[in-house]
């Protein structure tokens, strides 16, 4: 009945691939959003050539910021961190191929705000990262 | 109360509240002013400086009006037996948890957690089954730190509603489940 909860964002909800928290880690960043209690934490590995060897998420929230942390992760396994920096609201949307309203879409791009913030080292994560 | 959003009304002992400095200064809360100093105006005008919500203001006054004409009574159970109902029939659902009092206790609204199932995620779907709900703290965060919870539900019964939305309500909590296989 319902694109926005269609099979592979309730899927990546309950069974995640890319769940869990790595130590020893290279970039660990985490954040919550305050209105509705999501909080996702991204622990990186990362090789030599800069390129993302592990990348796992953990937290807790709804499907849509769940899921979309998966999806995440698994797009950025073995690329570099300059590709990581790229990625844009366009590119989780299109990951988790919705359209969301405001509301929502805090809960979409919440990991991609962890993943910037962590990957560009900053003290915190800012709404900005996403524009 | 079915009125204007904005507005309300205030409660005060006139005793205290002619005592009470204003705290906003404005058309019509002064009586007499000088250079350096000013009296202020009777109660109510003290504390309502500026032009009032005037259309705010009879809009209130009509929903007053309309309630009274029901009666608060009535109202209240109205909202007792839907409440006594909807209870009834959300505790039934397998991996329901319902907060707060028994129906007795209670004003119209309940509040409820889905196993298995973020609330946010169940708002959305009820939404899309024509059911509004609220998800979150319902402005009552430490409660929700207390509980251990992230958010809740809250499906919130007036005069206007009836049984048969319960059931809608029931109806699309099921298919939550469903679609969510808890």
């Amino acid at each position: 009945m319902d694109d926005l909860y269609r099979e592979q964002i309730i899927d990546r909800y309950q069974n995640p691939l890319f769940k869990g928290e790595l130590d020893p880690n290279d970039i660990s960043f985490e954040d919550s959003n305050p209105l509705c209690g999501d909080e996702i934490r991204i622990d990186l590995r990362i090789d030599e050539h800069d390129l993302v060897q592990e990348a796992v998420f953990s937290g807790h929230g709804c499907a849509i910021s769940q899921a979309s942390a998966d999806l995440l992760m698994e797009r950025i396994q073995g690329k570099s961190l300059d590709e990581a920096k790229s990625l844009t609201k366009e590119d989780i949307l299109e990951m988790l191929g919705i359209e969301l309203g405001p509301v929502r879409l805090k809960c979409a791009l919440l990991s991609l705000k962890v993943l910037k913030a962590g990957v560009y080292g900053l003290g915190e994560a800012d709404d900005d990262l996403v524009e | 109360m079915c009125g204007p959003t904005g507005i309300g009304i205030l409660y005060g002992r006139r005793s205290l509240l002619e005592e009470m400095p204003p705290f906003l200064g404005g058309g019509d809360m002064i009586k007499r002013v000088e250079l350096r100093t000013f009296l202020p105006n009777e109660l109510p005008h003290k504390f309502e400086a500026g032009t009032p919500s005037i259309a705010e203001a009879i809009g209130f006054g009509a929903a007053v009006d309309y309630l009274n004409n029901i009666g608060l009574d009535d109202i209240a159970r109205q909202e007792h037996i839907i409440i006594s109902y909807a209870l009834e029939r959300l505790e039934e659902i397998p991996g329901i948890k319902v907060y707060g009092p028994e129906a007795e206790q209670k004003g119209g609204v309940a509040s409820f957690t889905l196993e298995g199932v973020h609330p946010h995620d169940v708002s959305q779907i009820l939404d899309r089954d024509g059911v509004a709900v609220r998800a979150g703290h319902h402005c009552a965060m430490p409660l929700h730190m207390k509980l251990n919870l992230t958010a809740t539900t809250r499906a919130s019964f007036y005069l206007y509603n009836t049984i048969e939305e319960v059931d809608r309500l029931v109806d699309a909590i099921y298919k939550v489940k469903k679609i969510f296989r808890a």
